[in-house]
């Protein structure tokens, strides 16, 4: 298979679960950079040029709220989980185990058809 | 720390102004964070190369700016296959066309090849490839520009959207011939015939009672074999009417037709077949120069006529290779 089109598929896959990652990520306060640093803690390195803009979208859309504060001597832009994006992110969580569920019954029926 | 900066000006550059300063104190911040944790890391500054090499990782400037622009195109995924296929069909069908007749005419027509190559033959080839690429941009530019407008309406009505299922074309049966085009076929070709049988079987024939056209007496054998012609044409559209199935000889049979048809009329363009004319009101030395124009027109376009004869015969060798032998259904 051309390595092209895997990383093609993968980077589709990632697309959407970045989105929940995000999501359940800032139901704490969190800036930017540290929200990068957690989630590739737990696994999904995220870059500044998908994040940011990411962020801004799931923002204008009303899923995430924001605020420009000092820390550090630094300004930064903390984002947090809107009311709304809480409803979104528990009707997204739900979706995502929904399909988890069928593609384990489908690789089970698969493996039980093989045997 | 300079490079920085330059690097956070630059991006800038290519957002829009309104969002700009926002989105490059974000970035800013982003970046300052992650160079004070790797030199806290590290335990000392950054190099200048540590630092360019941090910059490259975050991508062009540019590419940097573009992910946070609306996603936009002059041509959408939606509309583009449709796109490409007319940009297709308009070089087939326009430009293919386009330069077979300049071959043709260049094989063919001593006096547009003397003009053509009247400094050289490279100078030659050169004068067209610089009509075929204005006409091709203009081609080109013009369904782009079309395509544009329909995307824009699509975007603001989404009248792709509504469509109807029972609307969609009938199942094609590629071997089939639709009976609506050999109804027409069969009254064009009898009209035809009729008038040419009652009408043209002479070498002086008029227009009204002022017009009076003198043809050679190469004419006559012109009148007969296109006689003929007409007949077999109206009686082939009515058997195709009756039956209406390609099969190998009844595509044969229209492939023959059609090449009669194409010889005998590349023969009349160099039969040199006008004699004279005389308009009642007009004087002869103008009716003169109207003939010799005709005389001098029509043997120039008989590349053109050898050219559509061959894409004709083609498109009838097509359909004779696509058939089967045993093809034709058992109904209609």
């Amino acid at each position: 298979m051309n390595p092209d089109s895997f990383e093609n598929l993968r980077l589709e896959l990632r697309r959407g679960c970045l989105v929940l990652a995000v999501l359940a990520a800032l139901r704490r306060e969190q800036y930017g950079y540290t929200l990068r640093k957690t989630l590739a803690e737990h696994g999904l390195e995220i870059d500044e040029g998908t994040l940011y803009p990411l962020l801004r979208r799931l923002e204008t859309q009303g899923l995430l709220a924001s605020q420009w504060r000092e820390e550090d001597k630094r300004k930064k832009r903390f984002y947090l989980l809107s009311p709304g994006g809480a409803q979104v992110l528990d009707q997204l969580l739900t979706e995502w185990r929904s399909i988890d569920n069928s593609i384990n019954q489908v690789l089970k029926e698969k493996s039980n058809g093989i045997a | 720390m300079e490079l920085l900066e330059r690097y956070l000006q630059a991006v800038k550059f290519w957002l829009p102004s309104r969002q700009s300063n926002d989105i490059v104190a974000e970035l800013a911040a982003d970046l300052y964070a992650q160079l004070e944790d790797r030199e806290a890391a590290l335990g000392r500054k950054l190099t200048t190369p540590e630092v360019e090499a941090l910059l490259k990782q975050r991508g062009r400037p540019f590419i940097v700016a573009n992910r946070f622009l609306p996603q936009q195109s002059l041509i959408g995924p939606v509309l583009f296959p449709v796109y490409r296929f007319v940009l297709k069909v308009v070089a087939l069908c326009y430009l293919v066309p386009w330069v077979l007749v300049w071959i043709g005419l260049m094989a063919f027509d001593p006096a547009y090849r003397a003009q053509q190559t009247q400094d050289s033959w490279f100078a030659a080839v050169g004068s067209m490839a610089g009509s075929l690429w204005t006409t091709a941009f203009i081609a080109v530019g013009t369904v782009t520009l079309v395509f544009a407008l329909i995307e824009r309406a699509q975007a603001k009505s989404h009248w792709l959207d509504k469509w109807n299922p029972s609307q969609l074309p009938p199942l094609r049966n590629p071997h089939q011939i639709r009976r609506a085009s050999s109804s027409v076929e069969l009254a064009v070709n009898w009209i035809f015939f009729l008038w040419w049988a009652t009408h043209m079987n002479s070498t002086n024939f008029s227009i009204g009672s002022s017009v009076h056209i003198a043809l050679s007496p190469q004419w006559s054998w012109f009148y007969w074999s296109y006689f003929i012609l007409a007949l077999a044409n109206a009686t082939f559209a009515a058997a195709n009417l009756i039956r209406p199935y390609w099969t190998p000889l009844r595509a044969t049979l229209r492939m023959l037709l059609d090449a009669a048809g194409a010889i005998l009329f590349c023969w009349l363009l160099k039969a040199n077949i006008l004699v004279g004319i005389a308009i009642a009101t007009v004087p002869e030395e103008k009716t003169q120069i109207v003939t010799q124009a005709i005389n001098t027109w029509m043997p120039r376009m008989f590349p053109v006529a050898i050219a559509l004869g061959l894409l004709i015969t083609g498109i009838n060798i097509y359909r004779i290779v696509r058939l089967q032998p045993s093809t034709e259904p058992v109904s209609a």
